[in-house]
């Protein structure tokens, strides 16, 4: 009878636990503001009408970032062919940016879409990270510090764009592999990506991330039925710095429609509230359980002096 | 850019511009007044300059197809008539007048911070060249390919691993296209 | 074994001092009484460990390989898969099959359940040797594994979910192995400690709770990191580390149970009567537990996918696997576990556990690899990667048998405790 009595209990009081973390997780949760960028932070804005596929923001990426030789010329396009297990080229640890070409139904030419981190507001790498490897930076960059990483992966396994990628050829200097808006070298001086200076078409406009919001809005405007009316990343993961505007649906370019309208980090919320809740709350309710379930041993251990000292 | 580099351009972009200037008298510009070929240079670095055959090309377009309405012809886009219509030709007809050449750097981004501004979205002088030629030529059937227009210097060769210094083993596949013409 | 026993009646060691009167030394202890000879003859004789000796010729190179080379020379180097079997089995399986230790501590420290005392340190054991391999499994994972306490001490992201698991990890390592002190002491005669540690038993069984409710729930909070990637059936923002937190429970029993079982059947003779004799009763109590702990599962699992709005996830054919995952991996040992209890059969408690340990090891591989990037290609392991993984395994399993064979774990120390 008591081992039932126990058990039920446990999971009476686990439940109750539960129920009583939940109601003051929401309230938690809505308190928390969502962060909307820092206000000065830059953006691009990638215009797929524009984009010709000349790969000449690999070529200046791989240069800027001092990037190991490519296995073919940059000038080579049959790696628009290239596939790996039905996918496209993506980014890895020799490309921080790739061109993709697609073929789409409703026009007469195919669309290159160009991709590199977007630089979310709220990165989820940043946000997962454990050992703070991550910095969005008030001109809008992700950076990663590579003195703190462990390699553990999450910000790959967070990443909800598939950016971050891992040298998994090194043994003994291993890193993460990412695209850091040139930073380094130009954004904190105010000078745009190496790859936005070098694009011919200026199919990467850049700016602040506000201003380009409005001149992705503003084309859009201006030539009805030139694109698709949406801006992605202007909402996507909780907006990113880096944005795309297309005259076809996103989806028909590669980019992940389904992809969360907050970020990331939303989701992780609810489990992050419970964590002080049981630490505070489950002390006070195992002891109780144990003063309970041992009640009996007690009373009789104090009979048992009584009866010895009378 | 390095300062020597500005500087010569500067001296290309007023060198240009008084060219164009000094015949400008008429209502609108007529395609006799405009030299026979330009060398567009400013901005070589990668790729060689263009020749640019002045004369052919005001055969086949209209003078505003590219120069808008500095030439004196009238605008007939709903948002451009509002500014120009009916204005005279430009003092300046020059691209380079108009498209910086460095679009992104602090300066010219401070400018887009003026509410009064309405052309938030002027592209810079090479986005301006490139989206206007060869937008025209993949219209009508010109020349898309990069080195149809510039050779690639060796600074260009070198920039996308190419030429003399394409990565070592590397065999060209059999087939290699200039982009644009890659769906045809 | 049984040979060495029947010819010496002071082997297995289960006291100070042997029949002579005189000490044993702890090296003696450590070569179980016997000479070198004799300890070579046994382990030769065992064919279990000829398979362990195949297992490691072939793993330590690749093991070596991995650390001069890189991860890329044992792994496909997946941008898109980061995470692979090293974690997706060595850690997300391992921690929550070693819930054991809290659970029988809660059982016995806290519920004052005497009567499970004789599995408790098997369970004990069990949990900390399954949680320093989970750490063991990520420092073959990690791309710089002497960077491992950097989250603790160099560089802190203490918003991070994984931050939670590396502290309460290994915080959780401590408290296990302060309560295998106390085995310890008294196989090798520090008895100081023992004492020591036991005032402060119910402390650290409750922080044992406490840590492991938050760990074992972060395991699963990880993957609300990637909710377009994880296929929602797998996916719950809310209740994911619900689900991992209570699966953890009747994992951690289960492979008690399944634990127990091979001590029963390989290990007689270092098991005593005490253990021996109610083995059969406590089996059937945990199973006891797994039925309740899986039927709360069940439930919460099908809350998690009304709220939101799954079923017709269910259709497809992703919703088939799981539909398949859950009725063998939970269901079915479930049933089990209730009929066997019902009609006090200790044999089906432990295949239904046996059962269910699988089901949670599917349930993590489902959730870290195979549903993962469901939108995507799956990705098939490297041969090394899968040979690695084997290999920590059999030396888990080892390291497991060594200390099963000297210290007081299966049965009561009969010198000074």
């Amino acid at each position: 009878m008591t081992e039932q009595l126990s058990r039920r209990r446990f999971i009476k009081g686990g439940l109750a636990g539960t129920v009583a973390v939940s109601v003051l997780k929401d309230k938690e949760t809505q308190a928390a503001h969502d962060f909307e960028g820092y206000p000065d932070a830059m953006g691009v804005v990638v215009d797929l009408t524009r984009c010709v596929g000349c790969r000449s923001c690999e070529a200046a990426c791989n240069k800027e970032q001092g990037l190991p030789e490519p296995a073919e010329p940059f000038d080579d396009f049959s790696v628009f062919d290239y596939m790996f297990h039905g996918q496209k080229r993506r980014t890895d640890e020799a490309h921080y940016t790739v061109v993709n070409r697609y073929e789409v139904p409703q026009l007469d030419h195919p669309l290159f879409r160009k991709m590199q981190c977007n630089h979310c507001n709220e990165p989820a790498c940043l946000t997962s990270c454990f050992v703070n490897a991550y910095t969005k930076t008030p001109q809008g960059a992700v950076i990663y510090n590579s003195k703190v990483c462990v390699g553990c992966r999450t910000c790959m396994i967070a990443c909800p764009f598939y950016v971050p990628t891992f040298k998994y050829s090194s043994a003994f200097s291993p890193r993460i592999m990412k695209c850091i808006f040139c930073y380094d070298t130009r954004l904190k001086d105010g000078k745009p990506p190496a790859c936005v200076e070098a694009c011919p078409q200026e199919a990467l406009t850049f700016g602040k991330r506000i201003d380009m919001l409005e001149v992705a809005h503003q084309r859009i405007r201006m030539e009805p039925g030139k694109y698709i009316d949406h801006v992605y990343g202007e909402h996507e993961a909780g907006g990113t710095s880096w944005m795309y505007i297309s005259p076809v649906p996103f989806d028909e370019v590669g980019l992940d429609t389904s992809v969360t309208r907050e970020p990331i980090l939303n989701y992780v919320k609810g489990f992050l509230a419970i964590v002080p809740m049981v630490l505070t709350i489950w002390p006070a309710l195992f002891a109780g359980f144990h003063l309970l379930a041992t009640r009996k041993d007690r009373i009789k251990e104090s009979q048992t002096d009584e009866n010895q000292e009378g | 850019m390095q300062p020597g580099k500005k500087m010569k351009q500067a001296a290309w972009a007023l060198g240009l511009g008084l060219a164009l200037l000094a015949p400008a008298t008429g209502q609108a510009m007529s395609a006799e007044d405009a030299p026979e070929s330009v060398e567009i240079d400013t901005l070589a670095e990668l790729y060689g300059p263009v020749s640019f055959d002045h004369a052919m090309h005001t055969d086949v377009a209209q003078c505003s197809d590219c120069h808008h309405h500095t030439t004196g012809t009238d605008p007939t886009d709903p948002p451009c008539v509002k500014c120009h219509y009916g204005r005279e030709e430009g003092e300046t007809v020059s691209c380079t007048d108009c498209h910086a050449a460095e679009p992104f750097i602090q300066e010219n981004l401070k400018k887009l911070e003026n509410p009064e501004i309405f052309h938030i979205d002027k592209p810079g002088l090479k986005g301006a060249y490139h989206i206007n030629c060869l937008g025209c030529h993949q219209e009508v059937g010109g020349p898309t390919g990069c080195q149809d227009c510039h050779q690639m210097t060796e600074a260009g060769e070198k920039r996308f691993d190419t030429g003399k210094f394409a990565p070592a083993g590397y065999r060209p596949g059999a087939e290699q296209h200039e982009p644009e013409k890659k769906h045809e | 074994m049984k040979k060495f026993s029947a010819n010496n009646p002071a082997i297995p060691i289960a006291d100070h001092v042997k029949h002579d009167g005189s000490k044993w030394t702890i090296k003696e202890k450590l070569w179980l009484g016997l000479t070198p000879q004799e300890y070579k003859k046994q382990f030769f004789r065992n064919w279990v460990n000829w398979l362990m000796l195949c297992i490691f010729a072939v793993g330590i190179p690749i093991i070596l390989q991995r650390y001069l080379f890189g991860l890329g020379a044992v792994t496909h180097a997946s941008n898109d898969y980061p995470w692979g079997l090293f974690l997706g089995f060595g850690l997300f399986a391992m921690v929550p099959l070693s819930a054991s230790g809290f659970l029988l501590g809660t059982t016995v420290e806290v519920f004052g359940r005497k009567d499970f005392i004789p599995i408790e340190r098997l369970a004990l054991l069990n949990g900390l040797l399954g949680y320093f391999f989970a750490v063991l499994y990520l420092e073959v994972d990690l791309g710089m594994p002497w960077r491992l306490p950097y989250p603790m001490f160099v560089s802190l992201g203490p918003a991070a979910v994984l931050f939670l698991v590396a502290w309460h990890v290994a915080t959780y390592l401590s408290v296990q192995i302060a309560e295998l002190v106390p085995a310890f002491g008294e196989w090798s005669g520090w008895l100081k400690g023992k004492r020591w540690i036991k005032s402060i038993t119910l402390g650290l069984t409750i922080a044992g709770i406490i840590l492991s409710t938050l760990h074992q729930g972060a395991l699963g909070a990880l993957f609300t990191y990637a909710p377009g990637k994880v296929h929602p059936l797998w996916f719950s923002a809310e209740f994911q580390w619900i689900h991992f937190f209570c699966s953890s429970i009747f994992a951690g029993l289960s492979m008690v149970i399944v634990s127990s079982a091979l001590c029963k059947w390989t290990m007689k003779w270092r098991a005593d009567d005490r253990f021996l004799g109610s083995v059969d009763n406590l089996t059937i109590g945990l199973g006891k537990g797994c039925s309740y702990a899986m039927i709360t599962y069940l439930v919460i699992k099908i809350v998690a996918i009304a709220h939101d709005q799954e079923w017709a996830y269910l259709l497809t054919g992703w919703g088939q696997y799981y539909l398949l995952e859950l009725g063998i991996g939970v269901v079915l040992p479930m049933f089990m576990f209730a009929v066997a209890v019902k009609n006090r059969w200790a044999g089906m408690v432990r295949l239904a556990a046996l059962i269910s340990v699988l089901g949670i090891i599917w349930n993590r591989l489902n959730t870290s690899m195979i549903s993962f990037n469901w939108n995507l290609y799956p990705e098939i392991p490297h041969w090394k990667e899968v040979w690695i993984t084997i290999t920590i395994y059999a030396l888990y399993f080892l390291t497991y048998r060594f200390i099963l064979y000297r210290l007081p774990i299966l049965y009561e120390w009969k010198g000074e405790k």
